[in-house]
């Protein structure tokens, strides 16, 4: 359990929100044009990577409006929320959140509730 | 002081208590120590603890829906409470299932994974019936009616804990601008305060005025609110924590007022101040009844003013016991024994003193083998400190193997834990949240220090009060302990047994065992022995497991770690999860403005999603499903009939892009189709597989209302929006939910014109001007009204959109100007029948979300020309045009008296005798079947393998019993196939 700030209604339950999947997936403009992978690779393929996801929410039980989010896949951190429409924020900005080789952070994540000596 | 007694009842005889005992309390204070019957092994059990971690003495509550599993320890007597026993049969003092305890070699570790694996037909004819008669806890309620509810908060600062350091806390907090929750699982503040006599004075008055001065203070300020009575049970991401409140503490359930409430907290900061569990030591029938935790004994003694026993055999590895031995002698009773493991020179000179001073038999350096007795303890077996073993005629052992910080809460936020080699357990290391630990949680068992360390973590905070507190102890002040989980013991019989964890039987032999098999990592160890999944998750006995398990595998406990700790912290009551959402408000009912006419006219209700239609009316009493369908479908062929069709979905759609919008949505072209016309659409989902289907109604190419299926309205509209606002927010289009706002009837049948004419005799309902799939608006009464001329029936018919207000009035004005047409209301069950006689598809039914438009030979519904909609990429791929894909055909069985059942499998061969050789192919399977009266024989519809190329041919399809039934293969259209009925 989360809060996300909703970037029309500020921050809410996580119950009130819908994840909508990977953001950024353009439809493609001419559907006619593309071969069959192309097309399906757009309608079935998602990324599902451990750590800083670009992704798709809607404000379901709120004002119904779509928006964008970064989320740590990894402790489920929501990192920032931003506009349909507006530029993705750059994934550098969150590359600090990782701190281990692995992609585990030390912290907040996994199994493990002791720390490794 | 005078107090009147309470009167209870457990195991059918009555016993007496105070008010304020809990069960436990009760029945020590009248000699009662044998209370159950364990898990597996059904010995005797007794009450090991005073709090929420007891393992032991759970019971049932006979007169509050038979609550199983219930802490004897936590629960509270009131006047009249049925208690029983659990686990055992016949009787608590006669139980047959101890046998167990004798044929415990199958019953040891891994013992359900090994009886899952074989030999074959043991599970289902030895292990299971034996299982499932002797294992487990108490039995379940059989109903249950929720009054509990949920509330919600959003606080600055929670402080878990009303001891002495969240009252520390909350004093520092008293009277500023935080909104404090202050919550308490005891029925009192103060924690140690009430349960030992370890301080003596603070600020020179004795504690307990201390402890009222301080909470008449916080309770003034009006800042803090208490939660008493409740248990913090989970702490979820974004400090978000659950805590469940017990309204009903030493009071019979009320049928007027919640049960609990289940608070979800919101909060800014996190202050865990929630103590400390005592650990147990494993030796030889360390689960006998008569053996008890130290600190449980000493809470009895403090805060029940309950003497479990007079002259307990004290055991301890550690400093903490001295205000137990203080308590007891204060109260003028000699201990048996005191048995220390420490040497001498470590033992505290003040706990030297006191035993001296009563000439309590001392054993320094020794510790417990086991002891002995049938039903509780008789005896107790002392090894000395040069190896010889003593017996002591004693009925009570009292325990303390050091203590836990009670982790369990922080390790639920994700923090950080790290082994401290003088206390000898885990403690908190690194927060991850916004979280705050004080006191004995954060691995401090010192009072002096705690004032400290409550000033420094608090500081971050502005404006909060400076604490003036002084601390005088009445026992050693620091805190000594020496490592011993399990002490060495004589094997004395197959009786003997050494438990690690009490409430699920396991043994520390089990341990040994698990990792001898090779589990040696300690989740997997917990899994194969079921070692602390019990519903104590092993409180007073994990932390010993792991420092049995990292002497056998000669490791640090550090490196061999923990189990992951998961909420609940301590079971939480279904009523309480379920709150007020229970029977009819679990899920909101929707009733259509018709709703009472359908009831005084006996109709059947069917859930529809959440809405009641009518799903036949029943004529007459004695009057069947069937023969209510039966009637219904064949007097709207003959005459007339009416359907309440209000619950469909109306959606509203307007914008200068509206039919451009339209137009990518449904696979139909709605760019040259007339104003005030109507066209059945379909709705795909970009993988080209049908989503839905209904009618898309437009006014101009501005202004467009669709229609949707009854279950999916809310979804096509989410999609709409999702479409609207993310893939093409350049189009100036707006969605409205109208469903609503009409109710609607479908009037269907040869007679709906002559019907129709007479209702609205303004109108003109001739062909010419009323064509099918036209619609038009009309003044009726004070309100408007919208006739569409479509039908899903195969027959002439008129959909007609009134305002809910003028509903029930038109809809039996119909019924009075028909009445020589037998004019018929039918529900869902015979709007089926009549569309699957015109092979109409119904999405849900006849579609799984694998199927095209292509499949159901819908292609004309397919707006070729357009550029692009949604999904249609997708119909091209090749998988989407591969012949061989299920498609949509219609089935009539050859023996025309014979019925074909929805769901069958449809194949080629017409023999299904056992035993069955080869697989048999599976071509598809029956989506729809009915009979029909209007042609007396079964029509079917299905959808099966290359289904458009076997038009013609004949299948077979199974039968319950395993029989076939022959079937043609037909065009899935049965009655009027060139709609002749409709389009007249
Ligand atoms: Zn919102």
């Amino acid at each position: 359990m989360f809060t996300i700030r909703c970037p029309y209604c500020g921050e809410r339950d996580q119950s009130e929100f819908s994840n909508g999947g990977e953001a950024h997936v353009a439809r493609p403009k001419d559907p006619e044009q593309i071969s069959d992978r192309e097309w399906s690779e757009y309608v079935f393929i998602r990324a599902n990577p451990k750590g800083i996801y670009y992704e798709r929410w809607v404000h379901t039980h709120g004002c119904k409006k779509w928006f964008n989010a970064v989320r740590n896949t990894s402790t489920d951190e929501i990192l920032k929320v931003y506009k349909m429409g507006e530029a993705p924020p750059p994934l550098k900005e969150f590359k600090n959140t990782i701190k281990t080789p692995s992609g585990e952070p030390d912290v907040g994540s996994g199994n493990f509730s002791v720390k490794k000596p | 002081m005078t107090e009147s007694k309470i009167y209870f009842k457990f195991d059918g005889k009555k016993y007496a208590g105070n008010q304020g005992d809990t069960i436990a309390a009760a029945l020590l204070r009248n000699n009662v120590r044998l209370i159950g019957r364990s898990f597996k092994y059904h010995r005797p059990r007794g009450i090991y603890t005073c709090g929420i971690e007891e393992p032991n003495a759970l019971v049932q509550i006979i007169n509050e829906h038979n609550e199983p599993n219930v802490r004897a320890t936590v629960k509270k007597i009131y006047e009249g409470m049925i208690v029983k026993s659990q686990n055992r049969w016949p009787s608590l003092k006669t139980d047959l299932g101890s046998i167990n305890n004798i044929l415990s070699p199958i019953f040891s570790a891994g013992f359900y994974y090994k009886t899952f694996m074989g030999p074959k037909g043991f599970w289902k004819n030895v292990y299971e019936p034996l299982i499932r008669r002797t294992a487990g806890l108490g039995k379940p309620p059989k109903e249950f009616k929720s009054k509990s509810i949920h509330q919600h908060h959003n606080i600055d600062v929670i402080i878990v804990g009303g001891g002495l350091s969240g009252l520390l806390a909350a004093r520092k907090f008293a009277g500023t601008n935080y909104d404090v929750l202050l919550v308490e699982r005891e029925d009192t503040l103060g924690g140690v305060l009430k349960n030992a006599d370890k301080i003596k004075f603070i600020n020179d008055q004795p504690a307990d005025e201390w402890l009222e001065k301080t909470e008449r203070l916080i309770r003034n300020s009006n800042n803090i609110k208490i939660l008493k009575n409740t248990l913090v049970t989970t702490y979820n991401f974004s400090d978000h924590l659950i805590a469940l409140e017990d309204k009903n503490v030493g009071k019979p359930q009320d049928n007027e007022k919640p049960e609990f409430v289940l608070h979800k907290i919101r909060t800014n900061h996190t202050i865990l101040a929630n103590g400390h569990i005592e650990r147990f030591i494993t030796f030889r029938n360390n689960d006998l009844p008569g053996v008890m935790l130290a600190a449980s004994f000493e809470k009895y003694l403090n805060r029940y003013g309950v003497v479990p026993d007079e002259s307990p055999v004290i055991f301890t590895n550690n400093s903490s016991t001295f205000s137990l031995l203080k308590s007891l002698t204060d109260l003028g009773h000699k201990p048996k024994a005191y048995v220390d493991i420490r040497d001498q020179k470590n033992i505290e000179k003040e706990t030297v003193d006191l035993l001296e001073k009563f000439n309590i038999p001392f054993y320094p350096k020794s510790e417990i083998e086991g002891c002995e007795g049938q039903k509780e303890v008789k005896k107790v077996s002392i090894r000395t400190k040069k190896n010889q073993i003593s017996k002591i005629k004693t009925s009570m052992l009292c325990v303390s193997g050091g203590f836990n910080p009670d982790i369990h809460l922080f390790t639920q936020s994700k923090g950080l834990l790290k082994w401290d080699e003088t206390l000898l357990t885990f403690k908190p290391d690194r927060i991850f949240q916004k979280t705050i630990t004080l006191g004995s949680v954060s691995g401090n068992f010192s009072y002096e220090k705690l004032l400290v360390e409550v000033e420094k973590k608090l500081s971050k905070f502005e404006g909060l009060n400076e604490l003036e507190v002084k601390f005088e102890l009445n026992g050693p002040e620091k805190f000594q302990i020496k490592e011993l989980w399990e002490t060495k013991h004589e094997k004395k019989s197959l009786w003997s047994k050494s438990f690690i964890d009490l409430q699920n039987d396991v043994t520390t032999k089990d341990l040994r065992q698990a990792v001898n098999e090779g589990f040696n990592r300690i989740e997997h160890l917990k899994r194969f022995t079921t070692n602390s999944m019990g519903t104590d998750q092993g409180k007073i006995s994990s932390i010993n497991a792991l420092g049995i398990v990292s002497k056998i595998l000669k490791k640090d406990i550090s490196e061999v770690g923990t189990t992951t700790y998961r909420p609940p912290y301590s079971p939480v009551n279904f009523s309480a999860i379920a709150g007020r959402s229970t029977y009819e408000f679990y899920d909101p009912e929707r009733k259509t403005p018709l709703h009472s006419w359908h009831i005084r006219q006996k109709a059947v209700f069917e859930n529809v999603g959440q809405w009641k239609r009518p799903w036949y009316f029943k004529k007459s009493e004695d009057e069947t499903m069937h023969q209510a369908v039966q009637r219904e479908a064949e007097q709207v062929r003959k005459t007339a009939g009416i359907l309440d069709g209000s619950t469909l979905g109306k959606i509203e759609i307007k914008g200068k892009d509206a039919l451009t919008f339209v137009n990518l949505m449904y696979t139909n072209s709605f760019t040259k189709m007339k104003p005030k016309t109507g066209r059945y659409a379909l709705m795909l989902g970009e993988d080209g597989m049908v989503k839905d289907d209904g009618i898309v109604c437009k006014i101009n190419d501005q202004h467009f209302i669709v229609t949707t299926t009854t279950g999916n309205a809310a979804s096509v509209l989410a999609h709409m929006e999702e479409y609207a606002q993310t893939e093409w927010p350049n189009l100036n289009v707006y969605m409205n939910s109208i469903t609503e706002q009409f109710a609607t009837f479908n009037l269907s049948g040869p007679k709906s014109r002559v019907i129709m004419s007479r209702v609205f005799n303004d109108i003109d309902f001739s062909n010419d001007k009323f064509p099918f799939m036209s619609f038009d608006n009309f003044k009726y009464l004070d309100t408007e009204i919208r006739i569409l001329r479509a039908s899903f029936t195969g027959e002439l018919g008129y959909e007609i959109y009134v305002p809910p207000s003028h509903a029930l009035k038109l809809w039996q004005k119909i019924f009075i100007y028909s009445r020589d047409f037998d004019l018929v209301p039918y529900g869902t069950e015979t709007m089926h029948l009549l569309r699957a006689e015109k092979g109409y598809i119904i999405v849900g039914q006849d579609t799984d979300g694998t199927v095209t438009p292509l499949d159901l030979n819908l292609n004309w519904m397919i707006g070729k020309k357009k550029k692009d909609f949604i999904g249609k990429r997708s119909l091209t791929r090749t998988d989407i045009i591969r012949e061989t894909r299920k498609q949509l055909v219609g089935l009539v069985p050859v023996d025309k008296t014979l019925g074909i059942e929805e769901g069958q499998h449809v194949i080629e061969q017409k023999d299904l005798s056992l035993p069955i050789k080869d697989p048999i192919d599976m071509l598809g399977h029956v989506t729809s079947s009915y009979f029909s009266p209007n042609l007396n024989h079964s029509v079917a519809m299905a959808l099966i393998r290359g289904g458009k190329r076997k038009i013609g041919s004949r299948l077979f399809v199974s039968t319950e019993n395993l029989n076939t039934i022959a079937v043609e293969v037909v065009e899935p259209n049965f009655i009027d196939p060139k709609n002749e009925r409709m389009i007249l």
